[in-house]
């Protein structure tokens, strides 16, 4: 197709901002046919921009791109896949309730001739050439709901050969996958790559990126940070490249309230597939963070201890007392609260009134008799936890929660479970999606709390903010407890590459 | 009243002239009562005794039996599921309760606490009922539609059969005086019916609106996941829901063998779909999280509105269904717009 | 919300009292209004019942007020006072259920009006109301006779079977007793070897019927409580190479009751050898009649029977005028 030494794709000084915020300044980068580019940042570092653009889901201000030799720029992801850019996203894009067979052609049907019969036995001779290619041993007809995470994934990917795909972008492909079917994805990479296709590859697990990649492009706030062949990098330079500053001073002081009583503690917990043999405690006062990518089971961790997941052994105290089986009636009522990821879906009942949420896991403090609601009561105590929270709004009784900003809601939230007074608040990304000054809020709030003597488990995908509020980080990677970091400063580095599955234990004491 | 979830009401910003009331006046949840209103001076010209006492004590004691199955309705729809099997809690608590009592060869024929007894016996098989639909939805996690489809084609099934063993014919008659004094006798020129089903319309209101149960059954049908992270126990609260509807159902159960003087495998076997679309009509979703007591009372009033004209003006029955088709639909429209007007503003 | 319900409160009387401002009644004034209240339409029988009913009701300058309950008790209990609280003169009913009928006589007792129940009597107790219904047990009996003596003028012994109807229904046994009545008095020419119960309902009748067909192949002798199955039994006859007509060496010995315009048919074209009318034309004038007697004060008894009577192929022609059946047939096939 073209020729190897001119790279098939080319990005050029592109630019682009949101609301006057640039997120992408500048970035170029390129990837040859038959190669594969790593693409490697922090979230927020403008992977997703970057990809976005390539995709024609939106569109640079500045700069230009090239596929090809060709100018390229697509006006919207039709364009995209027409030219030949294919995206294989962490979340698939296939309909589980149809067939293997039926999901590559689900918006190309060939027909018999004239009538609107779709020609079933075209499908299944060009189907079963395609799997070949991706090495997939499955029957056409296959229902895609039946197939492993894998296996599925190989099925995406066949659908992008069978478009005939000349960049193929992987976008955190690894994070579900067990470890025999990442060797026999990097397997199919390396054959797409003969086949003379350019891949660009997207992940956190650095060590993935090395071994797939011959070239590697570092972003970090928007700005290009730096682009060599894998083989001038180590991985410790990958990772200074990526996080290249300090922590900003948007996490407060907090006067220390120094080691207090070891009040909570975890040991042995396992779940197959989730979580193996976790171990760790947390004093009063203390605010401990738990870092690991997606997929690590940092969140399922939490669920687990709050009584929403299921695990098969393990021992969880809390206040000396043993949480034996805990649902989450039990688990609030030892002292536990939780702000769970999902605020929409599981955090909020976003219908309901803010005074309505705010009392909901509190019900019975605001009841007399009977069960029967003291409503004045629940007005007061929402309104106090307004101005505590110092929330957008006082109409606590008729405002409905979702027309709130994500930062007021993720209050509201908060505010719901600090009327508990917990012994121990997990909290799992608090600051997802809300904007900074809100965060800065948050922060202030959590540091409230701490000095109050709550204790503090802290779940979060930015490792700033782990580093900026921990006391103490943990690193967990698919399910093991990799890493424990004491001091201040953090070895910023070292947390990532232990989060990272790199497998450097260094538990520095 | 700022029960859960609250009725945005305007409240604000309507000018204080005839239109601007009568326009809130739509807008309000009193929506459904207006178009009761207007239904009848509609109808007045056609069956002018529509607006007799005779005919309103009627209504009103039709409604009873009807309103309480739609009160126990409306805790399950606001839980987000629905109770096929009231109407088969009715048939079975009529024929068994008056198997207990029945002067003819019942269990406790004659005896004192036959009546008593009888009225035990008939919750215990609405409630009974009713733990069997919960713990199928809560344990074996099935849709409350099948789950309440199975048990109600059981239980129609099982009261016929029933029957069979207690009565040479149909259905089981001779029931004892003091019991179907129940359906005639008055308090004070208040039925007994009218007493005792608006006395569980408002423990329902209240217990829905003012405690935190109620506010556990909103929850859990707003969002579950929401519900359990919160620390409401989920699946308790759901068999609440279904408890109270078995047991609504079993009252009903009462008022229609009382009424009839006969416990009948047939009672109640035709107002399902009246019930629930009561409900619907008053204002409480299909889809859970949104409900009032209020809201049915309207329900269930503007329903027996219509069939009560419909009897009066002695249409036939296919006429009836046409008829009460139309403006049914033609109301559910209404009340559509009606929103739409309402987040419009 | 507190203003809310005043605003409402002030719309709702104001709109009451612009409604009594013009009661002035409609309606046409002067004439009786009399309820039919009926259980269900469910085959030609009711289906005329109604229909002769309702000519007559208008022939005498009666307004009806007509509401059918689809087998729901408590719907027809509230129709009984949808027609008491319209005052209307008189009711005639078809009860769905003879328990749960009595309560809504009482109340039509306080109201002082007049209930007459159509062709089904209620169960017994204190409240008072006129029952019509057809003497099931001497019109079957009689028309089963006439059959039996056909049997005997065979000369052979025949083998019979019963259809029977729905136990808990009083003239589906008076019926079943009429037959066994006759019957037992030829006891050296019919054994009876089949009662097949039906519940009123066709197929039950329809499987029941091939069974004991199967069972006994040489039935020669068949009696149907209700001719609304006269498809079924036409059906499952045929089946078995037994539906041929009088005369025929294989013809069954086919007594009918009800006298459908079916019956009728089969009488003419000989299939059928007798037949149990009840006679609706008479059912109906004593029920009005029985309404207008009680109007005026006058005593009627608590029972009024239909003597109805036995068509059979003998005298086919001078009675059919007097068959509901024949009457319907006729508009159906004119000339």
């Amino acid at each position: 197709m073209t020729g190897a030494s001119t790279p098939f794709l080319r990005v050029e000084g592109v630019r682009k901002s949101f609301f006057g915020v640039t997120v992408l300044h500048d970035v170029s980068f390129a990837v040859e046919a038959g190669k594969a580019l790593g693409l490697v940042g922090e979230n927020g570092s403008g992977k997703s921009t970057s990809m976005n653009i390539l995709g024609g889901v939106i569109q640079p201000e500045a700069g230009s791109m090239f596929l090809g030799g060709e100018a390229y720029a697509p006006a919207d992801p039709k364009q995209a896949a027409a030219a030949g850019v294919a995206f294989i996203h962490q979340e698939l894009n296939l309909f589980h309730n149809l067939t293997v067979e039926e999901n590559l052609f689900v918006d190309a049907f060939p027909r018999r001739g004239v009538l609107p019969l779709i020609d079933r036995r075209a499908i299944r001779a060009s189907t079963e050439e395609v799997l070949a290619e991706v090495d997939l041993q499955v029957k056409p007809s296959t229902l895609v709901a039946k197939l492993s995470q894998g296996e599925r994934q190989l099925v995406e990917i066949a659908k992008a050969v069978s478009r005939n795909a000349r960049l193929i972008i992987f976008d955190e492909p690894t994070t579900s996958l067990t470890r025999p079917e990442v060797e026999r994805l990097f397997a199919i990479i390396e054959r797409l790559k003969q086949r003379g296709i350019a891949i660009i590859y997207i992940s956190h697990a650095l060590e993935d990126v090395i071994s797939v990649c011959e070239t590697i492009t570092v972003l970090r706030d928007g700005h290009l940070a730096g682009t060599a062949p894998k083989d001038d990098l180590t991985l410790q330079q990958i990772i200074a490249m990526m996080v290249g500053r300090s922590i900003d001073t948007i996490y407060p002081q907090r006067l220390r309230s120094g080691g207090g009583d070891r009040i909570f503690s975890v040991s042995g917990l396992s779940q197959p597939g989730v979580a193996e043999n976790v171990s760790f405690d947390i004093r009063q006062g203390e605010i401990v963070g738990l870092s690991g990518l997606m997929g690590s089971g940092r969140s399922e961790l939490a669920r687990m201890i709050f009584g929403l997941d299921p695990f098969r052994r393990g021992v969880i105290t809390i206040n000396g007392k043993p949480l034996n089986d805990p649902t989450p009636r039990s688990a609030m009522d030892a002292g536990i609260a939780f702000l769970t990821e999902d605020r929409r879906g599981e955090g909020l009942l976003m219908d309901f009134t803010v005074s309505e949420n705010t009392v909901l896991a509190s019900l019975r403090s605001v009841a007399g008799a009977l069960g029967i609601l003291d409503k004045r009561a629940i007005s007061r105590v929402s309104l106090d936890m307004a101005s505590a929270m110092r929330l957008s709004t006082d109409r606590v009784d008729d405002t409905q929660v979702k027309h709130l900003s994500g930062g007021n809601q993720q209050k509201v939230v908060i505010g719901k479970w600090l009327r508990r007074q917990p012994v121990l608040f997990i909290l799992d990304e608090p600051t997802r999606g809300i904007d900074v000054g809100a965060k800065q809020e948050v922060y202030r709030i959590i540091n409230g709390l701490v000095e109050r003597g709550s204790a503090v488990l802290l779940i979060s995908s930015e490792i700033e903010e782990l580093m900026g509020l921990s006391d103490r980080i943990l690193a967990l990677s698919r399910g093991e407890m990799v890493g424990s970091f004491d001091s201040k400063p953090f070895d910023r580095e070292a947390i990532m590459a232990a989060a990272a599955g790199v497998g450097k234990l260094e538990a520095a004491e | 009243m700022t029960a859960v979830p609250p009725a945005h009401i305007a409240q604000s910003a309507i000018p204080r002239s005839g239109m601007g009331r009568l326009l809130k006046l739509v807008l309000s949840e009193y929506f459904i009562l207006v178009l009761c209103l207007l239904y009848v001076a509609g109808i007045y010209p056609f069956v002018p005794e529509i607006l007799t006492w005779g005919v309103w004590s009627n209504i009103l004691g039709d409604m009873m039996p009807l309103l309480v199955v739609a009160i126990g309705q409306t805790f399950v729809l606001i839980v987000a599921g629905i109770d096929l099997s009231i109407t088969a809690i009715i048939s079975m608590a009529a024929v068994v309760g008056a198997s207990v009592m029945t002067g003819t060869g019942g269990y406790l024929s004659g005896s004192a606490a036959a009546v008593p007894i009888a009225i035990l016996v008939m919750l215990l098989v609405g409630v009974g009922i009713g733990f069997i639909n919960g713990m199928s939805i809560v344990w074996l996690n099935m849709p409350s539609f099948i789950v309440t489809l199975a048990t109600r084609m059981f239980f129609a099934g099982a009261a016929i059969w029933f029957v069979t063993f207690h009565s040479t014919s149909s259905s089981i008659a001779d029931l004892p005086r003091s019991f179907s004094n129940f359906s005639t006798g008055s308090f004070s020129g208040i039925p007994y019916t009218v007493l005792v089903v608006g006395m569980i319309a408002v423990v329902a209101h209240v217990f829905l609106s003012r405690t935190r149960y109620g506010r556990w059954i909103y929850a859990v049908g707003a969002n579950p996941k929401a519900a359990r992270v919160s620390g409401i126990p989920v699946e308790r609260t759901i068999m609440m829901a279904f408890l109270i509807s078995g047991a609504c159902a079993s009252v009903a159960a009462m008022i229609y063998a009382a009424r009839m003087q006969t416990g009948s495998p047939i009672a109640g076997e035709n107002i399902l779909l009246d019930v629930i679309g009561a409900v619907v009509i008053g204002g409480t979703s299909l889809f859970g999280g949104k409900g009032k007591i209020i809201w049915t009372v309207f329900g269930v009033l503007f329903l027996v509105i219509l069939d009560t004209s419909m009897k009066l003006l002695g249409a036939s029955l296919f006429a009836i269904y046409i008829i009460k088709g139309s403006v049914i639909l033609l109301a559910a429209m209404m009340d559509t717009l009606r929103n739409r007007i309402l987040a419009e503003r | 919300m507190a203003l809310n319900r005043r605003d409402f409160t002030v719309g709702a009387l104001t709109g009451l009292a612009a409604l009594s401002g013009m009661t002035v009644a409609v309606r046409a004034q002067g004439s009786k209004t009399i309820a039919v209240l009926f259980d269900g339409l469910y085959s030609e029988f009711w289906v005329a019942g109604i229909q002769i009913i309702r000519e007559d009701l208008k022939k005498r300058g009666f307004e009806i007020m007509e509401a059918i309950s689809d087998q729901d008790d408590n719907k027809q209990f509230e129709q009984v006072r949808a027609a008491i609280a319209r005052k209307v003169d008189g009711i005639i009913i078809v009860q769905t259920d003879s328990n749960a009928v009595i309560p809504a006589i009482r109340a039509a007792n306080e109201a002082d009006i007049p209930m007459v129940h159509f062709n089904r009597p209620p169960a017994p107790s204190d409240a008072f109301s006129v029952a019509i219904q057809a003497d099931n047990q001497k019109i079957s009996r009689d028309a089963v006779t006439y059959s039996c003596e056909v049997a005997k003028a065979s000369g052979k012994k025949h083998k019979a079977a019963i259809l029977i109807g729905d136990l808990g229904d009083p003239n589906a046994i008076q019926r079943r007793d009429g037959f066994q009545e006759a019957v037992d008095q030829y006891p050296d020419v019919i054994e009876v070897v089949a009662k097949i119960p039906t519940e009123w309902n066709a197929d039950t009748a329809f499987a029941g019927l091939t069974n004991a067909l199967q069972a006994n192949p040489d039935i020669s002798f068949l009696f149907t409580s209700s001719d609304f199955l006269i498809p079924q039994i036409q059906q499952a006859l045929k089946t078995a190479d037994k539906w041929h007509p009088v005369g025929n060496e294989n013809h069954v010995i086919f007594t009918g009751f009800d006298g459908f315009p079916d019956a009728y048919a089969l009488m003419k074209d000989g299939y059928m050898d007798a037949c149990g009318v009840q006679n609706l034309f008479y059912e109906t004038e004593l029920a009005i009649q029985a309404i207008l007697d009680l109007q005026e004060g006058k005593k009627v008894d608590k029972l009024l029977l239909d003597p109805g009577f036995a068509i059979t192929q003998q005298n086919i022609e001078e009675k059919k005028e007097e068959m509901w059946g024949y009457v319907l047939w006729k508009e159906k096939n004119p000339g």
